[in-house]
Protein backbone atom coordinates (compact mmCIF):
# COMPACT_ATOMS: atom_id res chain seq x y z
CA UNK A 1 0.00 0.00 0.00
CA UNK A 2 0.83 4.07 -0.35
CA UNK A 3 1.54 5.90 2.88
CA UNK A 4 1.81 9.26 3.43
CA UNK A 5 3.60 11.16 6.05
CA UNK A 6 2.96 14.36 7.07
CA UNK A 7 5.70 15.99 9.50
CA UNK A 8 5.05 19.71 11.25
CA UNK A 9 7.75 20.49 13.03
CA UNK A 10 10.06 24.14 12.30
CA UNK A 11 13.33 22.32 13.50
CA UNK A 12 14.81 19.53 11.20
CA UNK A 13 16.51 17.91 14.22
CA UNK A 14 13.36 17.89 16.08
CA UNK A 15 11.78 14.51 17.70
CA UNK A 16 8.83 14.80 15.37
CA UNK A 17 11.10 14.30 12.37
CA UNK A 18 13.02 11.33 14.50
CA UNK A 19 9.04 9.58 15.12
CA UNK A 20 8.04 10.58 11.48
CA UNK A 21 11.53 8.66 10.56
CA UNK A 22 10.62 5.67 12.44
CA UNK A 23 7.52 5.71 11.15
CA UNK A 24 9.08 5.54 7.48
CA UNK A 25 10.92 2.75 8.02
CA UNK A 26 8.14 0.66 10.00
CA UNK A 27 5.94 1.47 6.93
CA UNK A 28 9.17 0.61 4.90
CA UNK A 29 9.90 -3.24 6.58
CA UNK A 30 6.25 -3.49 6.02
CA UNK A 31 6.54 -3.68 2.47
CA UNK A 32 4.79 -0.23 1.50
CA UNK A 33 6.06 2.65 -0.23
CA UNK A 34 5.98 5.66 2.05
CA UNK A 35 6.11 9.48 0.84
CA UNK A 36 7.50 12.17 2.95
CA UNK A 37 5.81 15.67 3.28
CA UNK A 38 7.53 17.67 5.58
CA UNK A 39 5.03 20.72 6.04
CA UNK A 40 7.83 23.37 7.44
CA UNK A 41 10.48 22.56 4.63
CA UNK A 42 8.52 22.85 1.35
CA UNK A 43 7.28 26.11 3.05
CA UNK A 44 3.50 25.47 3.08
CA UNK A 45 1.52 28.50 3.83
CA UNK A 46 -0.82 27.95 6.39
CA UNK A 47 -3.46 30.53 5.76
CA UNK A 48 -5.98 29.96 3.70
CA UNK A 49 -5.75 32.82 0.93
CA UNK A 50 -8.76 35.53 0.52
CA UNK A 51 -8.75 33.94 -3.44
CA UNK A 52 -8.65 30.19 -2.28
CA UNK A 53 -11.62 31.18 0.19
CA UNK A 54 -13.32 32.44 -2.62
CA UNK A 55 -12.86 28.85 -5.02
CA UNK A 56 -13.77 26.96 -1.83
CA UNK A 57 -17.77 26.38 -2.75
CA UNK A 58 -16.99 27.10 -6.55
CA UNK A 59 -16.20 22.82 -6.82
CA UNK A 60 -12.93 24.00 -8.41
CA UNK A 61 -10.95 24.52 -4.72
CA UNK A 62 -7.47 23.77 -5.68
CA UNK A 63 -6.12 26.99 -6.99
CA UNK A 64 -2.49 26.60 -5.45
CA UNK A 65 -0.13 24.40 -6.90
CA UNK A 66 1.09 23.81 -3.35
CA UNK A 67 -2.62 21.89 -2.52
CA UNK A 68 -2.70 20.33 -5.81
CA UNK A 69 0.95 18.68 -5.40
CA UNK A 70 -0.97 17.69 -1.87
CA UNK A 71 -3.82 16.53 -3.11
CA UNK A 72 -2.83 14.54 -5.53
CA UNK A 73 -0.54 12.92 -2.30
CA UNK A 74 -3.49 12.22 -0.86
CA UNK A 75 -5.82 10.73 -3.16
CA UNK A 76 -3.03 8.03 -3.72
CA UNK A 77 -2.14 7.37 -0.50
CA UNK A 78 -4.03 4.26 1.60
CA UNK A 79 -2.21 5.35 5.06
CA UNK A 80 -2.21 9.03 6.15
CA UNK A 81 0.41 9.75 9.19
CA UNK A 82 0.76 12.79 11.20
CA UNK A 83 3.84 13.74 12.98
CA UNK A 84 3.60 16.99 15.37
CA UNK A 85 4.21 18.58 18.22
CA UNK A 86 0.82 19.23 20.51
CA UNK A 87 0.49 22.73 20.92
CA UNK A 88 -2.38 24.67 22.70
CA UNK A 89 -4.37 21.25 22.66
CA UNK A 90 -4.18 20.77 18.77
CA UNK A 91 -1.52 20.89 15.79
CA UNK A 92 0.58 23.12 14.61
CA UNK A 93 -0.91 26.01 12.83
CA UNK A 94 0.33 24.77 9.47
CA UNK A 95 -0.49 21.28 9.79
CA UNK A 96 -4.50 23.01 10.39
CA UNK A 97 -4.09 24.86 7.11
CA UNK A 98 -2.88 21.86 5.60
CA UNK A 99 -6.41 20.31 6.61
CA UNK A 100 -8.12 23.74 5.69
CA UNK A 101 -6.71 24.11 2.28
CA UNK A 102 -6.23 20.34 1.14
CA UNK A 103 -9.27 18.86 2.16
CA UNK A 104 -11.26 20.54 0.53
CA UNK A 105 -14.42 19.53 -2.25
CA UNK A 106 -13.17 16.52 -4.11
CA UNK A 107 -10.25 15.50 -2.17
CA UNK A 108 -11.93 15.08 1.61
CA UNK A 109 -15.57 15.18 0.53
CA UNK A 110 -17.62 15.34 -2.37
CA UNK A 111 -21.56 16.16 -2.67
CA UNK A 112 -24.29 13.39 -3.72
CA UNK A 113 -27.29 14.96 -6.13
CA UNK A 114 -29.27 16.03 -3.12
CA UNK A 115 -26.13 18.17 -1.69
CA UNK A 116 -25.74 16.03 1.13
CA UNK A 117 -21.79 15.80 2.00
CA UNK A 118 -20.18 12.11 1.23
CA UNK A 119 -16.70 11.32 2.16
CA UNK A 120 -13.73 11.72 -0.43
CA UNK A 121 -11.14 9.25 1.56
CA UNK A 122 -12.69 6.01 0.98
CA UNK A 123 -9.70 4.70 -0.77
CA UNK A 124 -7.89 5.77 3.11
CA UNK A 125 -7.69 2.39 5.18
CA UNK A 126 -5.91 3.91 8.32
CA UNK A 127 -5.16 6.83 9.64
CA UNK A 128 -2.24 7.57 12.27
CA UNK A 129 -1.34 10.24 14.37
CA UNK A 130 1.83 10.43 16.12
CA UNK A 131 2.26 13.17 18.84
CA UNK A 132 4.42 15.12 21.32
CA UNK A 133 3.20 16.44 24.24
CA UNK A 134 4.69 18.73 27.32
CA UNK A 135 2.01 17.89 30.00
CA UNK A 136 1.40 14.74 31.57
CA UNK A 137 -1.30 12.43 29.90
CA UNK A 138 -3.68 13.18 32.78
CA UNK A 139 -3.80 16.95 31.95
CA UNK A 140 -3.94 15.97 28.18
CA UNK A 141 -7.16 14.22 28.93
CA UNK A 142 -8.46 17.03 31.05
CA UNK A 143 -8.27 19.35 28.10
CA UNK A 144 -9.63 17.23 25.66
CA UNK A 145 -6.53 16.37 22.93
CA UNK A 146 -8.29 18.43 20.40
CA UNK A 147 -5.54 17.63 17.59
CA UNK A 148 -6.80 13.63 17.95
CA UNK A 149 -10.12 14.62 17.98
CA UNK A 150 -9.72 16.32 15.11
CA UNK A 151 -8.03 13.81 13.10
CA UNK A 152 -9.87 10.70 14.50
CA UNK A 153 -12.91 12.05 14.18
CA UNK A 154 -13.28 14.76 12.03
CA UNK A 155 -11.01 13.46 9.48
CA UNK A 156 -11.79 10.05 9.66
CA UNK A 157 -15.63 10.90 9.21
CA UNK A 158 -14.60 11.86 5.85
CA UNK A 159 -12.82 8.26 5.21
CA UNK A 160 -15.72 6.02 6.43
CA UNK A 161 -16.28 3.98 9.41
CA UNK A 162 -13.44 1.06 8.38
CA UNK A 163 -10.98 3.01 8.35
CA UNK A 164 -8.59 2.19 11.20
CA UNK A 165 -7.42 4.85 13.33
CA UNK A 166 -4.06 4.40 15.50
CA UNK A 167 -2.57 7.27 18.05
CA UNK A 168 0.91 7.28 19.44
CA UNK A 169 1.38 9.48 22.14
CA UNK A 170 4.57 10.52 23.93
CA UNK A 171 3.42 12.79 27.16
CA UNK A 172 5.48 14.98 29.13
CA UNK A 173 8.35 15.36 26.52
CA UNK A 174 9.81 18.18 28.89
CA UNK A 175 10.28 15.33 32.03
CA UNK A 176 11.15 12.12 30.35
CA UNK A 177 14.59 10.94 29.43
CA UNK A 178 17.04 9.75 26.74
CA UNK A 179 15.63 5.78 27.59
CA UNK A 180 11.70 7.07 26.87
CA UNK A 181 12.23 9.03 24.33
CA UNK A 182 14.35 6.11 21.89
CA UNK A 183 11.63 3.60 23.55
CA UNK A 184 8.93 5.67 22.06
CA UNK A 185 10.64 5.47 18.79
CA UNK A 186 11.26 1.84 18.28
CA UNK A 187 7.34 1.49 19.61
CA UNK A 188 6.81 3.50 16.27
CA UNK A 189 9.06 1.91 14.17
CA UNK A 190 7.23 -1.55 15.73
CA UNK A 191 3.77 -0.53 15.45
CA UNK A 192 4.65 0.75 12.10
CA UNK A 193 5.87 -1.91 10.35
CA UNK A 194 2.36 -3.87 11.34
CA UNK A 195 -0.18 -1.28 9.35
CA UNK B 1 -17.63 50.92 38.32
CA UNK B 2 -14.31 50.50 36.27
CA UNK B 3 -14.83 50.24 32.81
CA UNK B 4 -14.86 46.63 30.72
CA UNK B 5 -12.02 46.32 28.13
CA UNK B 6 -13.18 43.94 25.92
CA UNK B 7 -10.65 42.62 22.92
CA UNK B 8 -12.29 41.37 19.67
CA UNK B 9 -10.01 39.19 17.83
CA UNK B 10 -11.54 38.54 14.06
CA UNK B 11 -10.17 35.62 12.17
CA UNK B 12 -11.69 34.95 7.99
CA UNK B 13 -9.92 36.11 4.81
CA UNK B 14 -13.48 37.56 3.42
CA UNK B 15 -15.10 40.80 4.07
CA UNK B 16 -18.13 39.83 2.70
CA UNK B 17 -18.48 36.95 4.47
CA UNK B 18 -20.95 36.09 7.46
CA UNK B 19 -17.93 36.19 10.02
CA UNK B 20 -17.43 39.73 8.95
CA UNK B 21 -21.68 40.32 9.38
CA UNK B 22 -21.41 38.75 12.94
CA UNK B 23 -18.04 41.23 13.76
CA UNK B 24 -19.58 44.07 12.55
CA UNK B 25 -22.50 43.33 15.00
CA UNK B 26 -20.26 42.70 17.59
CA UNK B 27 -19.00 46.04 17.45
CA UNK B 28 -22.29 47.69 16.66
CA UNK B 29 -23.71 45.15 20.04
CA UNK B 30 -20.27 46.61 22.03
CA UNK B 31 -20.59 50.38 21.07
CA UNK B 32 -23.97 50.56 22.58
CA UNK B 33 -22.91 49.91 26.17
CA UNK B 34 -21.31 53.17 27.76
CA UNK B 35 -19.11 51.42 30.07
CA UNK B 36 -16.91 49.10 27.64
CA UNK B 37 -13.58 50.27 25.70
CA UNK B 38 -12.80 47.85 22.72
CA UNK B 39 -9.99 47.28 20.92
CA UNK B 40 -9.90 45.05 17.89
CA UNK B 41 -7.17 42.67 16.19
CA UNK B 42 -8.40 41.45 12.37
CA UNK B 43 -5.73 38.93 11.54
CA UNK B 44 -5.80 38.91 7.83
CA UNK B 45 -5.93 42.56 7.81
CA UNK B 46 -2.59 42.70 9.60
CA UNK B 47 -1.43 39.86 7.05
CA UNK B 48 -0.59 37.96 10.70
CA UNK B 49 1.78 35.08 9.51
CA UNK B 50 0.36 31.61 11.09
CA UNK B 51 3.77 29.95 11.21
CA UNK B 52 5.60 29.60 14.26
CA UNK B 53 9.31 29.34 13.05
CA UNK B 54 12.30 27.94 14.17
CA UNK B 55 13.74 30.92 15.44
CA UNK B 56 10.77 31.08 17.66
CA UNK B 57 11.44 27.54 18.67
CA UNK B 58 14.78 28.19 19.34
CA UNK B 59 14.04 31.22 21.69
CA UNK B 60 10.62 29.77 23.00
CA UNK B 61 11.54 30.15 26.77
CA UNK B 62 12.97 33.76 26.58
CA UNK B 63 11.12 36.86 27.48
CA UNK B 64 8.88 38.07 25.27
CA UNK B 65 10.70 41.56 24.96
CA UNK B 66 11.96 41.38 21.69
CA UNK B 67 9.57 39.50 19.93
CA UNK B 68 7.81 42.66 18.29
CA UNK B 69 5.78 41.24 15.60
CA UNK B 70 3.97 39.67 18.50
CA UNK B 71 3.63 42.53 21.14
CA UNK B 72 1.07 44.60 20.07
CA UNK B 73 -1.39 41.25 20.40
CA UNK B 74 0.57 40.50 23.52
CA UNK B 75 -0.43 43.59 25.02
CA UNK B 76 -4.20 43.70 24.23
CA UNK B 77 -4.18 40.55 25.94
CA UNK B 78 -2.84 41.70 29.14
CA UNK B 79 -5.02 45.02 28.57
CA UNK B 80 -8.24 43.32 28.22
CA UNK B 81 -10.99 41.49 30.75
CA UNK B 82 -13.09 40.30 28.00
CA UNK B 83 -11.66 38.80 25.48
CA UNK B 84 -14.25 38.52 22.31
CA UNK B 85 -13.24 36.03 19.37
CA UNK B 86 -15.30 35.64 15.63
CA UNK B 87 -14.03 33.25 13.51
CA UNK B 88 -15.53 30.14 10.90
CA UNK B 89 -15.10 26.98 12.29
CA UNK B 90 -13.42 24.95 9.64
CA UNK B 91 -12.30 21.22 10.25
CA UNK B 92 -13.88 21.16 13.71
CA UNK B 93 -11.65 24.37 15.12
CA UNK B 94 -10.48 27.52 14.49
CA UNK B 95 -8.85 28.46 10.63
CA UNK B 96 -5.04 27.91 10.75
CA UNK B 97 -4.53 31.61 11.14
CA UNK B 98 -6.26 32.04 14.37
CA UNK B 99 -4.25 28.93 15.58
CA UNK B 100 -0.91 30.47 14.64
CA UNK B 101 -1.76 33.06 16.06
CA UNK B 102 -2.37 31.24 19.60
CA UNK B 103 0.70 29.05 18.98
CA UNK B 104 2.69 32.51 18.67
CA UNK B 105 1.41 34.80 20.71
CA UNK B 106 0.33 32.29 23.69
CA UNK B 107 4.42 32.80 24.68
CA UNK B 108 6.42 32.32 28.14
CA UNK B 109 6.04 35.52 29.39
CA UNK B 110 2.86 36.76 27.74
CA UNK B 111 0.49 33.64 28.51
CA UNK B 112 2.16 31.85 30.90
CA UNK B 113 5.90 31.39 32.91
CA UNK B 114 7.36 28.67 34.38
CA UNK B 115 9.50 29.18 37.32
CA UNK B 116 12.41 27.34 38.11
CA UNK B 117 12.01 24.08 39.65
CA UNK B 118 8.16 24.40 38.45
CA UNK B 119 6.74 21.57 36.97
CA UNK B 120 3.53 23.56 36.11
CA UNK B 121 2.89 26.61 33.70
CA UNK B 122 1.95 29.18 35.86
CA UNK B 123 -0.84 31.61 33.94
CA UNK B 124 -0.31 34.80 33.25
CA UNK B 125 -3.55 35.91 31.64
CA UNK B 126 -5.24 36.06 34.82
CA UNK B 127 -6.48 39.58 33.75
CA UNK B 128 -9.48 37.83 32.04
CA UNK B 129 -12.74 37.10 33.07
CA UNK B 130 -14.79 36.33 30.48
CA UNK B 131 -13.66 34.59 26.94
CA UNK B 132 -16.74 34.65 24.42
CA UNK B 133 -16.58 32.67 20.91
CA UNK B 134 -18.71 33.75 18.00
CA UNK B 135 -18.11 31.68 15.49
CA UNK B 136 -20.46 29.70 12.63
CA UNK B 137 -20.47 25.59 11.61
CA UNK B 138 -21.06 24.43 7.88
CA UNK B 139 -22.06 21.09 9.40
CA UNK B 140 -25.25 20.04 11.89
CA UNK B 141 -24.65 20.59 15.62
CA UNK B 142 -25.11 16.22 15.32
CA UNK B 143 -22.13 15.92 13.26
CA UNK B 144 -20.13 18.69 15.80
CA UNK B 145 -20.82 16.53 18.51
CA UNK B 146 -19.99 13.41 17.40
CA UNK B 147 -16.49 15.38 16.04
CA UNK B 148 -15.99 16.76 19.50
CA UNK B 149 -16.22 19.85 19.11
CA UNK B 150 -12.14 20.66 19.13
CA UNK B 151 -12.20 23.94 18.32
CA UNK B 152 -15.06 24.90 21.51
CA UNK B 153 -12.75 23.11 23.43
CA UNK B 154 -9.15 25.05 22.56
CA UNK B 155 -10.87 27.85 23.71
CA UNK B 156 -12.82 26.42 26.75
CA UNK B 157 -10.27 24.85 28.37
CA UNK B 158 -7.03 25.21 26.71
CA UNK B 159 -6.76 28.71 26.74
CA UNK B 160 -9.13 28.93 29.52
CA UNK B 161 -6.51 27.68 32.71
CA UNK B 162 -4.45 30.38 31.54
CA UNK B 163 -7.10 32.95 32.57
CA UNK B 164 -8.52 33.90 35.91
CA UNK B 165 -10.13 30.82 37.47
CA UNK B 166 -13.68 32.21 37.66
CA UNK B 167 -13.54 33.01 33.67
CA UNK B 168 -16.93 32.59 32.40
CA UNK B 169 -17.21 31.00 28.64
CA UNK B 170 -20.01 31.55 26.24
CA UNK B 171 -20.47 30.38 22.92
CA UNK B 172 -22.09 31.83 19.91
CA UNK B 173 -22.53 29.10 17.70
CA UNK B 174 -24.35 28.96 14.27
CA UNK B 175 -24.90 25.44 12.88
CA UNK B 176 -25.80 24.41 9.62
CA UNK B 177 -25.20 27.40 8.01
CA UNK B 178 -24.06 25.47 4.49
CA UNK B 179 -28.26 24.87 4.55
CA UNK B 180 -30.15 27.76 6.41
CA UNK B 181 -32.39 30.32 5.37
CA UNK B 182 -32.21 33.96 5.51
CA UNK B 183 -34.15 34.59 8.13
CA UNK B 184 -32.12 32.20 10.51
CA UNK B 185 -29.23 34.10 9.54
CA UNK B 186 -30.47 37.54 10.69
CA UNK B 187 -31.87 35.83 13.83
CA UNK B 188 -28.26 34.60 14.26
CA UNK B 189 -26.58 37.73 13.72
CA UNK B 190 -29.38 39.41 16.31
CA UNK B 191 -28.45 36.73 19.02
CA UNK B 192 -24.60 38.24 18.43
CA UNK B 193 -25.58 41.45 19.32
CA UNK B 194 -27.69 40.83 22.19
CA UNK B 195 -24.89 38.40 23.57
CA UNK B 196 -22.77 41.54 23.75
CA UNK B 197 -24.76 42.96 26.22
CA UNK B 198 -22.99 40.15 28.67
CA UNK B 199 -19.57 40.15 27.82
Amino acid sequence: MRALVLVAHPDPHSFSHAAAQAAVDGLQAGGHEVTVLDLYANGFDAAMSPAERRAYPSGRPLIDPQTQASADLVRAAHILVFCYPTWWSSMPAVLKGWLDRTMVEGVAFRFNERRKIRPGLGHVRRIVGISTYGSPKSYVKAINDNGRRTLMRTLRMNAGWRTRRTWLALYAMDRIGPVERSAFLARVRDQASTW
Amino acid sequence: MSRRRCYVVYCHPLDDSFAHAALERVLAGLARRPDVDVRLSDLYADDFSPEFSLEERRTHKDSPDGKTEIAEYADNLRWCDSLIVVHPTWFSGPPAMLKGWLDRVLVQGVAWTLPDGASRLKPLLRNIRAITVVTTHGSSKLINSLQGEAGKRIWFRSVRVLCHPLTRCRWVAFYGIDRASDAKRRAFLGRVERAMQRV
